[in-house]
């Protein structure tokens, strides 16, 4: 059974390192910042750039659509958590790689969560962010065209 | 003016799971047998301690080594994940190259089982070990992006597992002496899609030691000299990396050592490689060379890496069948190596091996192509 998805922003403590969402206007978005100089973005704010040493790392939010680079899922257990739960890194639009969590609750038929498959991602495949799991991490869902099991 | 290095002697503990045997216990069968491969009069003999340990406990090494009489030297102890054990080895090689030091004791202790039921728990301050990404996972992503991007089959990463399982019987010092086939490869549970349980290492207890000191001279027979030695840690993996996940820290690794040494991967007779995961070393056997970007599936499958082929990769069982207890597999692999250039590798030993070569990868921090790597190339000119 993967995780269920809510749109009901976690309470993360200061030094929770999980990439943080921010939900505007019911779009979910990634927090990050982009580099004044060369661009470079990235989903925390550092002082200075990693990649040119620049200064001004500017505040932004990416997404939400996103390319999955890659994707897994887990099948072991962790603690804390019940496996199996879908994985995948995905490229926000012109913004930064992060890791995210797999949910697929269009097969949720009701929408109370339970029945929700865990899903395999193929790289290249179109997803877009969708809230939090119930662990706090960030979740996505996959465009519908780009299932895997999708004809 | 720099010193010539080799290694002098080596030795390990048996590996699996040993709850029954403490660190000390461990470490005193691996460092007991090193000395004594090297000729030494004694423990007094050794001038400096470098450990690599990932779990460890603090003070890990002056726990094991005071009772066999290594007291008073410097000891210092590294983390690096994987690599650990091969980071203490070069910087000891390092340590007697410049010469702070003589005769270096270089020492690999992890005791999983003391720490883990199970699988390695993620770190819950990192990014992503926080989200629940476990080892076995990011493999796994490793392996769904070469079934697309390469069309590398289950069939070839499974063959990694056979392969390394078919070595091990030769190993009588491995955890997993025992021949698997590709259907029963395939048909062990799913871990991290598509990575199935015999593609993927177990915990294990064991330690492993090398002594490094100065060429004695270019006639000893006991001496394997060491032609080269690096350690990258990884640059950013983001969204600007299109090969996956620690490919890049491997080659550029490599390159350094390689140019070091004044070979090409093609000189390599006899290689010990990090195949925690199968798609690992299919992945590492291209970072070093052997075959193209995206060939490493097809390498395999050709035999080219068996004992028997044109350059053996793993022939002590590697990860997967020597077993992978963290800290000190780096130094196991030194180890295999040395036993391989003397001709001492018994059943397993692969023919004519002249230069080897040792590759380590260790990661676990979000955001960067690895922890660190170390590559070596031991052997004579």
């Amino acid at each position: 059974m993967s995780d269920r998805l809510t749109l009901e922003p976690p309470e993360l403590g200061p030094a929770d390192p999980r990439p943080r969402l921010t939900l505007v206007d019911g779009v979910v978005l990634a927090s990050g910042s982009r580099c004044a100089a060369c661009g470079h973005a990235i989903a925390v704010v550092p002082p200075r750039c990693p990649v040119c040493g620049g200064d001004t790392m500017e505040g932004t939010s990416f997404g939400p659509g996103a390319t999955v680079f890659t994707a897994t899922i887990l099948r072991i257990p962790v603690p804390g958590r019940e496996p199996p739960y879908g994985l995948a890194y995905i490229d926000l639009d012109d913004g930064p790689r992060i890791l995210v969590h797999v949910i697929d609750s269009a097969s949720d038929d009701d929408g109370d969560g339970d029945g929700v498959a865990v899903l395999p991602l193929r790289p290249g495949g179109r997803v877009h962010l969708a809230g939090w799991t119930e662990h706090g991490d960030p979740a996505v869902r996959p465009s519908p065209a780009d299932r895997e099991d999708a004809p | 003016m720099t010193t010539e290095t080799a290694v002098w002697g080596v030795g390990t503990s048996l590996f699996g799971k040993q709850p029954q045997l403490s660190a000390p216990e461990l470490t005193w069968v691996a460092v007991l047998e090193a000395i004594d491969d090297a000729g030494l009069a004694g423990a007094s003999a050794i001038d400096a301690v470098y450990a690599g340990t990932v779990f460890g406990d603090p003070g890990v090494a002056q726990r094991a080594l005071q009772s066999i009489g290594v007291t008073s030297v410097p000891i210092i102890t590294i983390e690096n994940a994987c690599a650990s054990g091969t980071t203490a080895f070069h910087e000891a090689r390092l340590a007697v190259e410049s010469g702070r030091y003589e005769r270096v004791l270089a020492l690999g202790i992890e005791t999983m089982t003391a720490v883990f039921d199970g699988a390695i728990a993620p770190i819950r301050s990192d990014a992503e070990g926080a989200q629940g990404f476990a080892m076995p996972s990011i493999y796994g992503m490793s392996a769904t992006r070469y079934v697309h991007e390469f069309g590398v089959t289950s069939e070839q990463m499974a063959l990694v597992s056979v392969k390394n399982h078919r070595h091990a019987v030769g190993n009588p010092r491995a955890q997993h002496s025992r021949t698997v086939t590709v259907e029963q490869v395939l048909a062990s549970r799913m871990i991290a899609d598509p990575l199935t349980l015999y593609q993927c290492c177990s915990i294990a207890d064991a330690a492993a030691a090398a002594i490094i000191g100065p060429r004695r001279s270019p006639s000893h027979p006991r001496d394997v000299p060491i032609r080269s030695s690096a350690l990258r840690s990884g640059k950013l993996w983001d969204q600007r990396s299109s090969k996956v996940w620690g490919w890049d820290i491997v080659a550029e690794t490599a390159a350094l050592a390689y140019e070091q040494a004044g070979i090409g991967p093609s000189d390599v007779d006899v290689f010990e490689v990090h195949d925690a995961f199968t798609i690992g070393e299919i992945v590492t056997t291209e970072a070093l060379g052997l075959c193209e970007l995206g060939g490493g599936g097809r390498l395999v499958e050709s035999g080219h890496t068996s004992i028997g082929g044109p350059q053996p990769v793993n022939p002590s069982g590697g990860l997967l069948s020597r077993g992978h207890p963290l800290g000190a597999t780096g130094l196991a692999q030194i180890a295999e190596i040395v036993w391989q250039l003397r001709g001492e590798a018994g059943a397993r030993q692969v023919d004519d091996a002249r230069v080897g070569v040792v590759e380590t990868m260790g990661g676990g921090a979000a955001g960067v192509d690895g922890n660190g790597c170390v590559v070596a190339v031991l052997g004579r000119s």
